[in-house]
């Protein structure tokens, strides 16, 4: 099994710290994993995105044309990559920061406002935990345990905010649980 | 009773092959004096370049590496990081043309004494390129008559030169900049107990230390050794002062 | 030591080299390879190592040409248009015999280009820019297990045979993360007491230079090169097959083109032709007689680069006239993805191989 990921946003949102984190876990679950940051010229506040492949063999394809999986966390990354979501494949957009519409029928969105939510739970930082936990809640398989290491490997220099994370991980886990039939389709 | 003898540190078969009246040899053997009297070869590792200055290694009897043309002070950089990093300090001079360290190499060079990187650097200005033929260099002076300014240079055609010394002196990591000049016996000796300081500058760990050593290229200049030394006494150093430029050992 | 670790394969170069003893490095900023730099500043300067952060890339390689003479393991990294500028020092360390690593993670060109990926270096570092007869060892990595190996193997050859080596990777390469192991340096030191200079005491002062005015002598010097470079032509030619044996088609793809490319040979397979993957580690020098042997067996061979054919004329030189060659080049920008490779490798075999 094979599958691909992009997560999107700006600089600043935590962007290649999820994309870590995700590889991370893939890796600590003994997957084949590459990991790609992209970002441009500008440093800060440019559009930022990484890919992410995963496969249970060796991974020949490092870059993909499209991804099973998207997270685009402003309106920019939202509308350059929703053209890049598999057919049948999921995008998961942050509702704070971009329209909530539908232009494709062939794939699942799921809006969340992460920031506002991130806002709630006192820290603005951690919207990108809360969407890496949606993304997680949806791929099903990924054990706690190594959510927690990969968390407190990437974190190491910043242990007081390992915990704020792994709970907005957490809340974001168990988010669509709670809002499903709302935010769904 | 001896009165002259070769120095230790000049390579017991050779002879210089320079043109008649230059200065080079002069240079060189006051340097190999000078490791001499520092005790200095068993420790050394000079650094030659490209130009007539590149022949260094066919005299001087210490370890020497040549430098690709103007990279002198990077190559000496290099060497004398490398041997700290095992944990050895070594003696690292350059010896260049004033082609070599204030024209194609003056980046290198600049930096090294603003990195105030602690080796040594001895240019030998002569004011054209003396190997090429006796084109314009850097530091060909005003009104000077050279393959590449046969008319003589002038400043709206062909713009100003580069007094090294003076410039090095500028550099906040530079610690001894002087320049001298071998014209006669007076000026050999003075020229020799510079250069002397400069060396002694690196073994207490100072920075970069510089010497500018006016030099004569009878060939090129198209004059005789007598009038080409006559030439750098009455004309070159009203342009080019032998001075102390900067000092700071003692502080 | 085992354990994985997720490394991007800049930093997966730069941890390698510190493992196998670099105690020299020189560098000026270039994307993509600045965070190897970055990382061994703090790393060199804690273990009181030498690390200049150079005014110029001029600069940089002549400080490891400097600091290759003294006989510590020595290392500069760049990129692209500012490796061109070190092509001067590459041929001068080439002549003076001294080792340096020169790691070019590569970005496209020509001139400043950008810093999308491409594979536009492959001549600058296999034939070079630098004047004279000259070679430098090229080797090339196609994951970041293989950037830490072959990081090692750089400085062991430069040391074994005096004699520069590139590393040369891919820039997708070098910004990408992947899980490898760090693993301990596999190779020994090479004794260098006989070259060395480190001041002439108890032993006559040696010195290190290329200006050779006598002919004879710079005929001999050029001539005891070319038969070092035959020993490393002899001796060290690595390569990577997947599936050749049986092949009637074989696909060659160096650095990570290589991996996309074995996709592709898996799909093909599927579809029961006879398709292998050939994939030169060593770029100099080129595997060229173990791509003789496989072209009498196979008939067709497409090559594959991120760039407008640069491998194609070792691959040419390697197969001869034994079979039939194509070629499926970009030069700048996405790598090629797996689709457009096979409806590429498709048309070619509609088009050219129409008996397979």
């Amino acid at each position: 099994m094979i599958k691909n990921f992009i997560i999107s946003g700006s600089g600043g949102q935590g962007i290649l710290s999820i994309g870590t984190i995700l590889t991370n876990i893939f890796m600590l679950g003994n997957k084949f994993v590459t990991y790609c940051p992209c970002y441009g010229a500008e440093m800060r506040g440019g559009a930022v995105h990484c890919e992410v492949n995963m496969s249970d063999d060796e991974l020949y394809t490092l870059q993909n044309e499209k991804a099973d999986f998207v997270i685009a966390l402003n309106q920019t990354s939202f509308d350059k990559f929703i053209s890049k979501v598999k057919e049948g494949g999921t995008i998961i957009v942050n509702s704070s920061m971009a329209k909530i519409e539908k232009t494709r029928n062939d794939i699942k969105y799921i809006f969340a406002p992460f920031t506002q939510e991130a806002i709630k739970l006192g820290n603005i930082k951690i919207a990108n935990s809360i969407a890496l936990g949606v993304l997680s809640k949806i791929l099903g398989n990924l054990t706690m345990e190594n959510v927690k290491k990969a968390y407190e490997k990437i974190l190491k220099d910043k242990k007081e905010l390992i915990q704020k994370n792994i709970d907005a991980y957490l809340f974001g886990y168990n988010y669509i649980q709670e809002k499903e039939q709302i935010q769904c389709q | 009773m001896q009165v002259y003898s070769i120095p230790k540190s000049i390579k017991k078969d050779s002879k210089f092959t320079f043109c008649k009246g230059c200065d080079h040899g002069v240079a060189i053997k006051i340097i190999a004096e000078i490791i001499d009297e520092l005790n200095l070869k068993e420790n050394t590792i000079a650094i030659s370049s490209s130009g007539c200055s590149v022949l260094l290694y066919n005299f001087l009897d210490v370890d020497c590496l040549e430098a690709p043309h103007g990279r002198a002070c990077a190559v000496a950089t290099g060497v004398k990081r490398a041997h700290r990093a095992k944990g050895q300090d070594k003696f690292v001079f350059t010896y260049q043309g004033d082609g070599d360290f204030a024209s194609i190499g003056l980046g290198e060079s600049m930096h090294s004494a603003l990195r105030g990187e602690n080796i040594t650097a001895i240019c030998i200005n002569n004011t054209n390129y003396g190997m090429t033929g006796g084109q314009m260099g850097p530091t060909s002076t005003m009104g000077q008559l050279t393959t590449t300014s046969p008319l003589g240079r002038n400043k709206e055609y062909h713009g100003f030169p580069i007094k090294t010394a003076e410039q090095i002196a500028l550099c906040e990591g530079t610690q001894f900049s002087a320049r001298v000049a071998l014209y006669d016996v007076k000026n050999i000796l003075k020229a020799k107990k510079i250069i002397k300081k400069a060396f002694e500058c690196q073994l207490k760990g100072g920075g970069f230390s510089f010497v500018e050593i006016l030099s004569s290229c009878p060939t090129n200049w198209k004059l005789s050794p007598q009038d080409s030394h006559k030439k750098i006494e009455e004309e070159l150093t009203k342009i080019y002062p032998l001075e102390i430029f900067k000092d700071t050992t003692n502080d | 030591m085992d354990e994985k670790v997720l490394l991007k394969g800049n930093i997966a170069i730069a941890k390698a080299a510190l493992n196998c003893g670099c105690s020299c490095y020189f560098g000026y900023p270039i994307t993509p390879q600045t965070d190897i730099g970055e990382y061994l500043s703090l790393e060199m300067q804690k273990k009181n190592l030498a690390y200049v952060c150079a005014e110029s890339e001029i600069g940089a390689i002549n400080m490891a040409l400097g600091a290759a003479s003294s006989g510590e393991k020595v290392m500069t990294s760049s990129s692209s248009c500012a490796v061109a500028l070190m092509q001067e020092a590459l041929s001068y360390a080439s002549s003076d015999e001294l080792p340096i690593v020169l790691v070019n993670v590569m970005r496209a060109g020509p001139g400043q280009g950008y810093i999308y990926p491409s594979q536009g270096d492959y001549n600058q570092a296999t034939i070079g820019g630098g004047n004279g007869d000259y070679k430098t060892i090229v080797l090339s990595p196609s994951s970041v297990q293989e950037c830490i190996d072959l990081t090692y193997k750089s400085f062991y050859l430069a040391q074994k045979y005096k004699n520069p080596t590139i590393l040369l990777v891919d820039g997708l390469l070098g910004q990408m993360a992947e899980p490898a192991i760090i693993t301990k340096n596999p190779y020994p030191d090479i004794d260098n007491s006989s070259w060395i200079l480190d001041g002439a005491k108890n032993r006559p002062s040696r010195n290190i230079h290329s200006l050779e005015p006598d002919q004879n002598k710079l005929n001999q010097h050029i001539l005891k090169l070319y038969q070092k470079y035959q020993q490393i032509e002899k001796n060290e030619p690595v390569w990577e097959e997947y599936l050749c044996e049986d092949a009637d088609i074989i696909l060659t793809a160096f650095g990570t083109m290589a991996r996309s490319i074995k996709a592709v040979c898996n799909h093909f397979r599927k579809t029961r032709i006879k398709m292998g993957v050939f994939r030169p580690v060593t770029l100099y020098p080129f595997p060229y007689k173990r791509l003789r042997e496989l072209s009498v067996k196979a008939r067709y061979f497409i090559d594959i680069e991120m760039n407008m054919g640069q491998m194609l004329k070792d691959i040419r030189l390697g197969v001869l006239s034994n079979a039939q060659i194509s070629f499926i080049g970009k030069p700048v920008g996405d790598w090629l993805r797996k689709e457009e490779i096979i409806s590429a490798v498709n048309n070619i075999i509609k088009e050219q191989y129409a008996s397979i």
